[in-house]
Order: C-alpha cells, then structure tokens, then sequence
C-alpha cells in the first residue's frame, strides 16, 4: 500500500521530466530549455560556487525575519484564539494585512528602510507573520475545553495549565504555522530581492536576461529544492514532536 | 447584543491603530512616513478627479481575464486530479515543487514568452491563482464523503444527475474556499505584474509616488488594494451564502 504511493509519486516526477525535455526539445533552448540542458547547467553552477553563497546569504537573511514573524505571530494567535476580546480588537488588522499584497508593500519600505539587510528581513516578517497568527489562532480555539476543564479540577492553576495542556495541543499547528510561513517567506525573500537586484533573487533576474533559459531554471530548481527540503524538514519535526496530531494539523494547512 | 458590541469594538481596535500611527507619523521630521489623514484625503481627491479611478479599472482589467481563465482550466483540473487517488498520488510530488517556488521567479519567463504588456499581465496573474485554485479543489475532491455517491448510486441515479445532485451540491463549498484563496492570490499577481513588467495602471502610480518620496501616494495605493482585497472577498462570502444556505446554517 505505502509502496504503491511512492511508486506513483516517482512516476509522476518522471512522467513530468519527460514532458517537459520533449517540451523543451520541441521550444529550443531560448523559450524552454530542456531539462537535460538545465540539469548540467545546474551542476556546473554547483560547482562555480557563487549560487550557493548568494543562496546561504540571503536565506540566513530570511530565518531572521521568519524567526522574528514566529515571535510575535504564535503568541498573538495564541492569544486571538483563547481571548474573545483580543481576537475581535485584532481581526480587522488580521484579515486587512493577510488580502494585502507584499509587491504593493515593497516600494513604501524602501523608502522606509532603505534597500538593506532590514529591508528584506521586514519584507519576510510581514509576509510571513500573518499567515502564522492565523495558523495558531486555529488552533488555540480548537483546543478541546474539556480538557482544560480536567486541568481545572485536578487543580491546575493558570500557568501550568498552559504549560501542560494548552501548548502541548498547540505544538502541531504552531509547527504547521511556521510551515506555512516559510513558504510565505520564501517567496516574500525573492520578491524583495528581485525588485532590488540583490542576492539570491538578483541572480534570478539577472539570468532572466541570458539568451538561453537553462540558467533561470537551474536556479529556479535550485528554490524548489530548497522549499521542498524545508517543508519535508518541518513535516518530521512535527511528526516528531506530536505523532498523534499529524492528521488535524495537516488538514488545518491546507485551509 | 453581541453583534453590536463586536462592530463597536472594531471601530474602537482600527481608531486606536489609527491614531498611534498619526501620532507617529507627525513625530517624525518631515514627512518620512505620511499620517492617514492625509491619506485617506489623498485618496479621495484621486477618486474625485479620476486619476486613481482611470487607474484602477485599467488595473482590473488583466485580474478579470487572468482570474477568469484561471478559474475555468483550474476547477476541472484541480477535479480530474483529486477524483482519481492515482493521478493525484503522481500529481502531488510535481505540484509541490513548482508550488515552492514563488511565482515572482517567473516573471523572467513571462517576459519572454509573452513581453512587457496585457498578455504579460496577465498570464501572471493566471499562473498566482491557478496553483492555489488547483491544490485547493484538488484537495477537496479527494475528500467528498464516499457515502453520498453510495447513496445516490444505490438510488439508482444516472451520470448526469449524480453531478447535478450530489458532486456539484458536494464540492461547492471547497470550491469556493478554493475561489477565495485564488482571488488573493490572483489581485496580488495584478500588482507584481504592474510594478515588475512595464509600469502601468496602480503600477505606475505606485512608482512615481516612490520616485517623488511621496508616502501618502503608495500608501494610497495600499489601502485601496487592500479595501479591493475585502470588498470581493465579502462579495464572494456572501454569494457562497445564496447559493448553500445549508452549509452557512450547519457551520453556525
């Protein structure tokens, strides 16, 4: 049974590679370069080094701004989703920022910050913090209140209720919070620096300028290697932390 | 009564946000960041004199197309993928990938097939929404309660009228989650294309603001972004409530 879906899932990455070097073959190097083509590209950028180092730099740029949106957005869903007044004081700016797009965002924080390191960790924090105010508050008013009821009368008082029943219920959807963030931030990272030619996403642009399109999609294989290593990543950890809540909190992601 | 005391405490959370940030605002030397006062006069007086209107509608033209196109491939797309638990098994590492990376990556793309202007546009617009719309519906189809064909296959229904009377009814309401994620998407795709291809429409409002430093003028901007971000999702909240009155009735 498990076989049979991994079998299917390799199937269907072939069944992708081979559409698209027929594609490609079919396009020419200049509109959609094969992935043959892409592939030693790709391998010859690994070895040159410089894709690497720009990728570390501006990936150690978004962490910080992933770090601090984790910061501030876990306790305010925490805290939205257990509180009646907090959540109805706060959701007006909740649901205002979440339909408001990053690229808009761009131009006034360069004015605000300048094109620097705080510029891209500001972008990455406020496209990422919501999505994980969102996700935590889900799950803080999902909380069972039985079971807060049985800490209740064994006598539990405030703190360590929180500490024993309510953060232990909140750790799969504070772990799929930050998985959600992540792809947030990611893509908040390469918007930020393509607009501002820097780092990573300046070498996306940059390669979007060649005659042949096998540098932009290495590069771009490059990032989808990078978001899919980090949510398979997060998806053990929290396998890890709380098998038993695996299903709920992947279900809660995909709302 | 509850009502009533949420609306007030709306009103009471954005005049506080408000005001600090005017506070704040009128702190800082010269005008670094604009108050909202004069935003909001700002806007005004581009609506009045049909500056930011003009701009607008242009703008609404590629979401409309792209958003429109987007729906029609992805609903039967994101169907075919989640009815069949082979397809969508081979689907999902695939669409994984490509939904990792951030779509803005492609715009380099989107230059060269389709250059600077409307198509442009529009294709990135098509291509924020779609993903979302696809991993939604597919999601959701893969979901639909098996005991609600059985019932109607026992009952003897024929193809046409299971889809009229039990998938359709069925799959509505992901549909329309599904619809709501794509729109967002599909409105911020509107302004990346307008500030990443050829500056046009909100786009070029946007950057001769920032040319000239003028926060009020990108603040402007922002703000009605974001009131056309809530205006069409209450709009597509309250269709959804017209057309499945059940499913608002069981969620209550």
């Amino acid at each position: 049974m498990k076989h049979q879906k991994w079998i299917n899932h390799i199937l269907g990455i072939i069944v992708a590679l081979a559409a698209w070097e027929l594609t490609g073959r079919a396009m020419g190097e200049a509109l959609l370069a094969p992935a043959s083509a892409v592939a030693r590209e790709f391998y010859d950028m690994v070895l040159d080094g410089r894709m690497l180092a720009e990728l570390i730099a501006s990936l150690r740029q978004m962490l910080v701004g992933l770090a601090l949106a984790c910061l501030v957005g876990m306790p305010l869903g925490v805290l939205m989703g257990r509180s009646w007044l907090a959540d109805t004081m706060l959701h007006p700016w909740l649901s205002m920022f979440i339909v408001t797009s990053v690229a808009a965002l761009v131009p006034l924080l360069i004015l605000l910050l300048g094109t620097d390191f705080w510029f891209r960790v500001a972008v990455v924090f406020i496209a990422s913090v919501w999505y994980i105010t969102l996700t935590s508050y889900q799950g803080a008013r999902g909380v069972e209140p039985r079971w807060i009821d049985v800490g209740r009368s064994f006598g539990a008082g405030a703190l360590r209720q929180f500490w024993k029943i309510l953060l232990p219920a909140l750790y799969p959807f504070l772990l799929a919070g930050a998985r959600i963030g992540l792809v947030h931030a990611i893509r908040a990272m390469v918007v930020a620096e393509m607009f501002v030619i820097v780092g990573f996403g300046g070498l996306v642009h940059t390669a979007g300028l060649a005659i042949s399109t096998a540098p932009l999609l290495a590069l771009l294989m490059m990032l989808m290697m990078v978001g899919v290593a980090a949510n398979a990543l997060l998806k053990l950890a929290a396998r890890h932390v709380a098998p038993w809540y695996e299903e709920r909190a992947s279900a809660a992601a995909t709302h | 009564m509850r009502g009533t005391r949420q609306i007030l405490l709306y009103a009471i959370s954005l005049g506080i946000g408000l005001g600090l940030w005017e506070i704040y605002a009128r702190s800082l030397p010269g005008i670094v960041l604009a108050p909202p006062s004069s935003v909001v006069v700002r806007m005004l007086q581009g609506l009045i004199s049909g500056e930011l209107a003009i701009a607008l509608l242009g703008s609404l033209g590629a979401l409309v197309v792209g958003y429109v196109l987007a729906i029609v491939v992805g609903v039967p797309l994101g169907f075919l993928i989640g009815r069949s638990k082979r397809v969508s098994e081979m689907a999902e590492p695939v669409m994984n990938a490509i939904y990792a990376v951030p779509p803005v990556a492609f715009v380099p793309f989107i230059i060269i097939w389709f250059g600077l202007f409307f198509e442009a546009r529009v294709a990135l617009v098509f291509l924020m929404a779609i993903f979302e719309i696809v991993v939604a519906v597919s999601a959701g189809a893969g979901n639909l309660d098996p005991g609600l064909i059985d019932v109607g296959r026992s009952f003897g229904a024929s193809r046409r009228k299971m889809l009229r009377s039990v998938i359709v009814p069925a799959a509505l309401p992901f549909v329309f989650a599904a619809l709501r994620l794509g729109l967002v998407r599909a409105i911020n795709g509107m302004i990346t294309a307008e500030l990443f291809l050829a500056a046009v429409n909100l786009g070029k409002v946007m950057k001769d603001a920032a040319s000239r430093f003028d926060t009020a003028g990108l603040l402007t901007v922002i703000l009605l972004l974001c009131l056309l971000g809530l205006v069409t999702q209450e709009g597509l909240k309250a269709l959804e409530a017209r057309l499945m009155p059940w499913h608002i009735r069981r969620q209550q």
